[in-house]
């Protein structure tokens, strides 16, 4: 509702405007005037819009370059021509769905319009490209070491593990850290947002401290440490480590959602019989589930994308995740074999996006350090 | 409380998850570290057939025990970045019993206490060791113990390609007589600047002179050919001559200025690199070592000998100056045991049967290092496929060592940012002069003795 | 706090009552706090301690010194070279992106229908959500100083210019660009969230009274502003000064030094040649920045006001 606001405003001002102007003269015509507002507002929204689209092809064309390469390049080289012939295809087809968004209001008309232009982009790609694509370059999924098949080889055991070993030790991290961070922060954040306690000021200060410090300069202390509580090279150190770093962020951001919470429920809760666990077990968990929910996808994307600390880390290959595989990978063979290095990127970024997509409405509701985010 | 368990659950989950894999009694395990290499699989190759052949004599003698190798291959860019994660491993206790390095990080190992003295090993097996080149012993000294066994040796160069030469109107008699006017000291470093210069210039080549792309070896046969000699073999520290750098360096600007070199040569990955020498041919000049024949042959589908040298012609570092000597480096890898090691005894066994010259020999034809050991020289298969080996070895008469100094992968790394800064267009050749002798003192201190 | 006359009792109450605050601060707030201790306030301890060793790329510590410090104050001149970078790259990120361009992608994106405005906060919030390394990887591929790089095919295919090297000619260019990609993101979204939460009613009012767009963006936007773009300034100063991540992946900190800002040039001079000590001493020049901005932050929101009465005191 809120979300059209602005929107719906801009257009209403423009049109006040119209009829303040308008109103000078003796008869209003008032079809004409609806026109010219209609048009007018048209005009403005196309004009945002294609600022926005110029803005965000930057953005756009390298990600689907990385598509279409992994489903074009053959071993060696590049076309780019079926990225140009794409763009050309698409290109049009989205202008025209927005123009056609812009000006048919009917869902029904709007979906006919759609459907055929999808058609039609299908069509004209499959016969135009169509021949170009495969899926060689996906063989990474199911043929091990495949870097040495094409490069000759550098080792005795194989360079490179499977790339589901490298996926598993990702989910892993990745829930394991948000399991990790979901039920501490939740805990913590409750705690600050609704018990007195002595240092409770110095508590919140002190996580936005934290939550502020340059956790990447420690990063040689936490070598060290692992190290000396025997959790160096192994997921568990890595786990613990990220959940902690990224612990001060999450409780802040829970505790802006405890504090939203009404304080009515949970007395009535007690009033009926509730323990102050209870209470917060059964009544006021349940009551921040969209924020637990984005906590969840962000803690999920950050520990699926962390590089730089397995990095430092993780010494063995066995315990490589997605983001090493990847890293080495392209390192290795960078220039010669783009197909393979963009085939793993999207192998890695899907489950990510995938997670966005589903959840994207969870995440614009974030609260951080009370505000709405 | 369902939740309490379900923390407990979450981090004991974790923690078993990550816990190490099973092991077998009877499996004595030997842990190798060495760099994944296209230049030299068979470094661990050899260490796993020592393993097997081991297994095959206890098997022989009914022993349920077994040696069992575990390879730790990794994907350090160069020698001194797996150098760095090998120390930091082994700080940890995370090292292996056996390791592959390049020779002049022995000192620093041994310095740290964590490569075995093999000295006594050594000696006591002169049927394993016995026939090891002598002056390759010296690669793996330290303070007069040997610390490791060398596992090759080879001749870092320029290769020129002839193509390009003859496309620049050279005919072939006058690229036939380069190596002599190197030799001779009448084609310096300046003259190929010129020449590489020219070739890019006039379109022949879009890169002149292509080297690696990140800091190694290869240059100080580079700084040596203008006097810098890195190691004061008297107080057995590292040194660096000021006038000697700045002629380098002005060297270098001269070569960036004439478009001989590329501002981009130090931004590359080194598949870049061996794309743009190889795979593009887009290169006159390439400065590698000898193995890269086996890259060469592949690329350009060459038959043998004779094909190879109608395309490339090697030359030494020409001296930096008329009249000059010129120089190149030979660059052994070594097979080091762990002084941590459980098993030292058995490592350095395996290590000795890696040495042996049939599986040495293998590595050394299929990847055209020069063999360790006096007899390879004479198989069949060195002198029938290791055609390249056998031209290489004239020019190690002008062969140079790095000195075994525990800091040396540092100073090498400092004059490489040097070189960087100016084929970047960051620094002219004063600054970087500065900045090198301003980076020496500051990281490595009492090791570096700065002369004018 | 209440006056009973059956003593005992109270007491036996109020024992119990301590009791379960005691095992309620262990159970909610216990995780928390081992987790920060071990993981978090011990390194930040140990870094401390580093700075004042010797300890090298073996990582043994032979002695105490202060040797580090002499060398950052006196002889360091990288040090100053990367704070100017520092300088640069922070107030341009920041700048451009991470506000401005922020706001007005909240902006436009919020005017546009619903579903189209929800697609381009969509688009920009990618970078963010896919993988660092993927996210440089693709940097990598479109600034290739060879004709393949995307950024040289547009040139020479749409504009029939010559290939350009961004990365050895404007690599500060290129970090801040593909820095400021993602934290617009952030800033958009928390902006987004901001216009949104505007009383609808105030919109009928300007409206009501003929203002057009832009005295409703300046009087009616801008004021339910003013707090998130100040929150954003502080917290992306801060992640922008300590966070290097996308520079070491895309560019290294090179060509040379130019694009090593302070905190990649700690992490430089500690992991490139083993120096940890002296890469500890000058993450404590991070850690103090980093202390002293969040209190400042403190101070300036006023978070105080954040810690409300809590209205029920049974445990």
């Amino acid at each position: 509702m809120a979300a059209d606001t602005f929107a719906t405003v801009a257009g209403a001002a423009a049109e006040a405007g119209a009829t303040s102007s308008a109103a000078a003269g003796a008869r209003p015509d008032w079809p004409a005037l609806a026109r010219r507002a209609r048009v007018k507002r048209a005009a403005g929204q196309s004009a945002l819009l294609a600022f926005l689209l110029i803005v965000s092809l930057p953005i756009i064309l390298p990600y689907f370059w990385m598509v279409v390469i992994s489903f074009t390049a053959r071993s060696g080289g590049v076309s780019t021509e079926v990225l140009w012939t794409t763009c050309a295809v698409v290109v049009p087809a989205v202008m025209i769905y927005i123009v056609v968004h812009l000006m048919a209001p009917s869902p029904r008309v709007r979906m006919v319009a759609g459907v055929l232009l999808l058609m039609t982009v299908g069509a004209l790609l499959a016969s135009l490209v169509g021949g170009q694509l495969h899926l060689a370059n996906y063989r990474f999924l199911w043929r091990t070491n495949i870097i040495e098949e094409i490069r000759s080889k550098a080792t005795a055991g194989g360079q490179f593990p499977s790339v589901w070993i490298a996926f598993r030790n990702s989910l892993l991290l990745a829930f394991s850290q948000t399991a990790i961070i979901l039920t501490v922060a939740s805990l913590a954040g409750y705690y600050i947002s609704r018990f007195a306690f002595r240092g409770r000021e110095a508590f919140l200060q002190g996580m936005l401290v934290l939550h502020a410090f340059p956790a990447m300069t420690l990063i040689i202390p936490i070598f060290l440490i692992l190290h000396w509580v025997g959790l160096l090279d192994t997921m568990a150190g890595v786990i613990l480590v990220l959940a902690t770093i990224e612990l001060p962020f999450y409780v802040f951001i829970l505790k802006g959602f405890f504090d939203a919470v009404p304080w009515d429920i949970e007395m009535s809760a007690m009033t009926d019989g509730a323990t102050r666990r209870q209470a917060f077990r059964l009544v006021v968990l349940p009551q921040i589930k969209v924020g637990l929910i984005a906590v969840a996808v962000f803690a999920f994307i950050r520990a699926w994308e962390e590089y730089i600390f397995v990095r430092t880390l993780l010494i063995e290959n066995k315990n490589w995740v997605m983001s090493l595989y990847l890293f080495w990978v392209s390192d290795d063979i960078m220039g010669v074999d783009y197909g393979i290095v963009a085939a793993v990127s999207v192998f890695y970024v899907v489950p990510s996006l995938l997670l966005y997509v589903f959840c994207q409405k969870y995440l614009t509701q974030m609260t951080i350090g009370g505000i709405r985010g | 409380m369902n939740w309490k368990l379900a923390i407990a659950a979450t981090i004991a989950g974790t923690m078993i998850a990550a816990v190490a894999q099973p092991a077998f009694a009877e499996d004595v395990v030997i842990k190798v570290w060495s760099r994944a290499d296209r230049s030299g699989p068979l470094r661990a190759g050899n260490l796993v057939a020592a393993g097997d052949t081991l297994n095959k004599m206890l098997a022989s003698i009914n022993s349920d025990k077994r040696v069992k190798i575990e390879l730790n291959e990794t994907n350090a860019k160069g020698y001194d970045e797996d150098a760095l994660d090998l120390l930091k491993a082994f700080a940890v206790d995370k090292g292996p019993d056996i390791f592959v390095l390049a020779h002049e990080w022995t000192g620093a190992f041994a310095g740290a206490g964590y490569a075995l003295n093999l000295e006594d090993h050594i000696t006591k097996n002169p049927e394993l060791y016995g026939d090891i080149i002598t002056p390759l012993w010296q690669a793996v000294t330290y303070k007069g113990a040997r610390y490791g066994v060398p596992q090759d040796s080879e001749v870092r160069m320029y290769f020129l390609n002839n193509d390009k030469l003859r496309k620049m109107g050279k005919t072939d008699k006058e690229i036939a007589a380069l190596p002599g006017r190197v030799d001779s000291g009448d084609f310096t470093e300046y003259d190929l600047c010129d020449l590489a210069g020219q070739a890019v210039q006039k379109g022949v080549a879009k890169y002149g002179i292509l080297h690696r792309p990140n800091a190694g070896p290869d240059f100080q046969m580079l700084t040596e050919a203008f006097g810098v000699d890195p190691y004061d073999k008297a107080t057995a520290t590292l040194q660096a001559s000021k006038s000697g750098l700045r002629d380098f360096y002005t060297w270098i600007k001269y070569c960036v200025d004439k478009k001989a070199l590329s501002a981009n040569n130090t931004a590359m990955s080194w598949d870049a690199i061996e794309q743009a020498a190889f795979g593009g041919d887009e290169a006159l000049v390439f400065f590698h070592g000898v193995w890269r024949v086996t890259d060469q042959m592949k690329a350009f589908n060459l038959k043998g000998k004779d094909d190879y040298f109608h395309k490339y012609t090697w030359i030494n570092a020409p001296a930096g100056k008329k009249g000059g000597k010129p120089t190149n480096l030979s660059h052994p890898i070594a097979y080091a045991v762990s002084a941590k090691s459980k098993n030292k005894d058995l490592a350095a066994f395996i290590v000795a049967l890696a040495s042996q010259p049939i599986p040495n020999e293998r590595h050394a034809v299929s990847t055209n290092h020069t063999p360790i050991n006096y007899g390879e020289q004479a198989m069949p298969e060195v002198i029938d496929k290791g055609w390249a080996l056998v031209a290489a070895t004239p020019m190690l008469k002008y062969a140079t060592f790095m000195p075994n100094h525990p800091k040396i992968g540092q100073y090498n790394s400092i004059v490489f940012k040097g070189i960087q800064g100016i084929e970047t267009g960051r620094l002219t050749a004063q600054a970087a002069t500065d900045f090198v002798i301003d980076e020496m003192q500051n990281e490595l201190g009492k090791d570096v003795v700065i002369r004018n | 706090m209440t006056t009973s006359t059956d003593a005992a009792e109270v007491s036996g109450f109020a024992r119990a009552q301590v009791r379960r605050q005691r095992a309620n601060f262990a159970l909610f707030l216990g995780p928390a706090l081992v987790l920060l201790a071990c993981f978090f306030i011990a390194p930040v301890i140990v870094d401390l301690v580093l700075a004042f060793t010797d300890m090298d790329r073996t990582l043994a510590v032979t002695r105490f010194t202060l040797e580090n410090f002499e060398r950052m104050i006196t002889r360091d001149s990288r040090l100053v070279a990367s704070l100017g970078v520092t300088a640069v790259f922070v107030l341009a990120t920041l700048g451009i992106f991470n506000v401005t361009f922020a706001l007005l992608l909240a902006l436009t994106t919020t005017a546009v229908p619903r579903g189209l405005g929800a697609f381009f906060r969509a688009v920009w919030l990618l970078p963010r959500m896919s993988p660092s390394v993927v996210y440089a990887l693709l940097w990598l591929w479109v600034i290739d100083p060879n004709e393949r790089g995307l950024l040289n095919q547009v040139l020479i295919h749409l504009f029939g210019m010559a290939p350009i090297d961004l990365r050895n000619n404007h690599p500060l260019l290129i970090i801040i660009i593909a820095n400021g990609f993602i934290g617009a993101s952030l800033g958009m979204i928390i902006f987004t969230s901001a216009i949104r939460s505007i009383p609808e009613h105030l919109f009928h009012a300007a409206r009501a009274d003929g203002a057009g767009v832009l005295p409703i963006v300046r009087h009616i936007v801008f004021p339910a502003m003013r707090w998130p773009i100040s929150y954003m300034t502080i917290h992306q100063t801060l992640s922008l000064l300590v966070s290097f991540e996308y520079i070491l992946l895309i560019t290294g900190g090179g060509p040379f030094y130019d694009t090593t800002v302070f905190s990649l040039y700690a992490y430089r001079r500690a992991f490139d040649n083993g120096q940890y000590a002296y890469g500890a001493a000058l993450s404590l020049i991070l850690i103090v920045v980093g202390v002293i901005a969040a209190l400042v932050m403190w101070r300036l929101m006023d978070m105080r006001r954040l810690l409300q009465v809590p209205r029920i005191e049974v445990h």
